[in-house]
């Protein structure tokens, strides 16, 4: 389903369906997700529709830039570092692509969302939430419900820390596709209660996609920063 | 007949030694002034939209338009035959007549900048504000504009906002509701609880930490009283809090859990005989 299409396209793939249809001089833009449905009228001759995942942080609503994954704990010991891999919510979205500018269309995904609250309610942030097992190899995963995670935890500090959550700015999202959905990042602990967050513009496996960004599609400047969790990792 | 622009423009207004081309000068930079102000604006805030929130924004796009202003005023005045070091003077005697008359102005004044530096509100936020609830448009120099839930305009003056309490709905990342659920007392409480959480569970904006909590709370006269505390996204709280309540409600009635009708157990001194008609007229 992933890919770059020209007017007319029909790809379905289980409880998904994202189709468009030329009728008379419209073209009618029409997507089915486990029974939720969207349609648009579109006049467009040259535009290309781009379909791929998206960072998850859409669905239902935005309301927040922010992604955190829970994981069963883990303890560090100082000085220790693990790669890890994690799985995260899949959004799709679809855009279209003309020479000189590139709009969001759509976004979906299936499957729930949950959000939560990261630190106290006075200073803490909302994040989309989602609980994740802790695989020390490339999970199996349903391709348009789960992406894979590399995490490479550093514990820089001088402490045993334990570990069972971390919190991204999906702003920097990096995320590819090919078989399945990746992204990389990393998590470089500096205290039992304090970690830096960050995605790394790195293929998980050669020959995987890179996905257009959202925020690059509204045309909002991101500056690639990471995450500074400072409201606990457990 | 033939018109001689340089003697037009040479015209005495009779105001002083100001000429027609004095004034055309001034009209003109003032005008310069206003369109490069409106010229640099709007191309502020273009350059700021995605880069800094509405309310410093505006701020600032206000304060560049207002200095350019000022600026072209400045450069104006000796057009008038002003002496700028003449209005020192004048401005200080003058000053003191105006800040005596304009106390108000100059509280409300105050009272704003002081809000903008302390932000305890900002445009878009849901506030309560002298007694005024509803979300925030502008917040300006001397008054802050909130329109009512009703679609009112309410313009509050800067002091009176400074003054009194504020109550900002979405100042915090969340906000907890609570919900008041009554169930028969031949109900069973635990499964009404775990059915309540269960619902809470679904909803995507019922956040997953702080996490709910629903008990029970109280024993009334007709219902046993369960309380839902549920934690939302400041911004979707009500949403979220119009969206549970009928689930959960539907959600009782499908495992048998009835919200109650008013009852009263009616208890008899003396117990209570029953007679039939029939009885009776045996009994005569």
């Amino acid at each position: 389903m992933f890919g770059r299409y020209n007017c007319t396209f029909h790809r379905e793939e289980g409880d998904i369906l994202v189709e468009t249809e030329q009728n008379g001089g419209l073209l009618t833009y029409r997507r089915r997700c486990e029974g939720k449905t969207f349609e648009r009228l579109l006049v467009s001759k040259t535009g290309e529709f781009v379909i791929n995942p998206v960072e998850p942080i859409n669905l239902p609503s935005a309301i927040t830039n922010f992604l955190l994954i829970e994981f069963s704990p883990m303890v560090i010991e100082p000085g220790g570092n693990q790669t890890v891999y994690l799985t995260f919510p899949v959004e799709i979205g679809v855009f279209l692509e003309a020479p000189k500018d590139i709009e969001v269309l759509d976004v979906f995904g299936p499957g729930t969302q949950k959000y939560t609250l990261y630190g106290p309610p006075t200073s803490g942030l909302i994040a989309r939430w989602y609980r994740s097992a802790v695989s020390m190899e490339i999970p199996a995963v349903e391709c348009f419900r789960e992406g894979v995670m590399e995490l490479s935890i550093n514990n820089l500090s001088h402490e045993w820390v334990e570990v069972s959550r971390v919190v991204f700015d999906s702003t920097d999202m990096k995320i590819y596709y090919g078989d399945f959905v990746a992204a990389v990042a990393t998590m470089r602990i500096l205290s039992p209660t304090l970690a830096e967050t960050d995605f790394i513009d790195a293929p998980l496996q050669p020959g995987m996609v890179k996905s257009v960004e959202l925020h690059a599609a509204r045309k909002i400047p991101v500056l690639n920063r990471g995450y500074l969790m400072e409201w606990g990792l457990s | 007949m033939t018109f001689n622009v340089t003697e037009i423009l040479e015209i005495p207004t009779g105001i002083g030694s100001i000429t027609v081309e004095n004034l055309v000068y001034f009209f003109v930079i003032i005008l310069i002034g206003w369109a490069v102000a409106r010229f640099v604006a709007i191309n502020v805030r273009r350059a700021l939209a995605e880069r800094l929130a509405k309310n410093e924004r505006e701020l600032f796009v206000k304060l560049v338009y207002y200095v350019i202003i000022l600026w072209a005023f400045v450069v104006a005045l000796p057009q008038l035959n002003v002496d700028l070091s003449g209005l020192l003077v004048a401005g200080g005697i003058a000053g003191l007549v105006i800040a005596f008359a304009s106390q108000s102005v100059v509280s409300n004044l105050v009272s704003g900048l002081f809000l903008m530096f302390e932000h305890p509100i900002k445009i878009g936020d849901n506030v309560n504000v002298a007694g005024v609830t509803g979300s925030v448009e502008d917040v300006r120099v001397l008054s802050t504009i909130v329109k009512t839930y009703d679609g009112l305009y309410v313009r509050i003056p800067n002091e009176e906002v400074f003054t009194s309490n504020i109550t900002n709905y979405v100042h915090n990342a969340a906000r907890r509701f609570e919900y008041q659920i009554g169930i028969r007392y031949q109900d069973d409480a635990n499964k009404a609880i775990r059915i309540a959480k269960e619902v809470i569970e679904t909803h995507p904006f019922a956040l997953k930490s702080p996490a709910p909590s629903v008990f029970v709370d109280t024993f009334g006269d007709n219902r046993v009283n369960l309380t839902a505390y549920i934690w939302a996204p400041a911004r979707n709280w009500w949403d979220v809090r119009t969206d549970l309540l009928w689930k959960i409600k539907q959600a009782f009635e499908e495992n048998g859990i009835e919200i109650p009708l008013p009852q009263r157990t009616v208890v008899f001194a003396d117990g209570l005989e029953v007679k039939s008609r029939a009885a009776t007229e045996k009994e005569e």
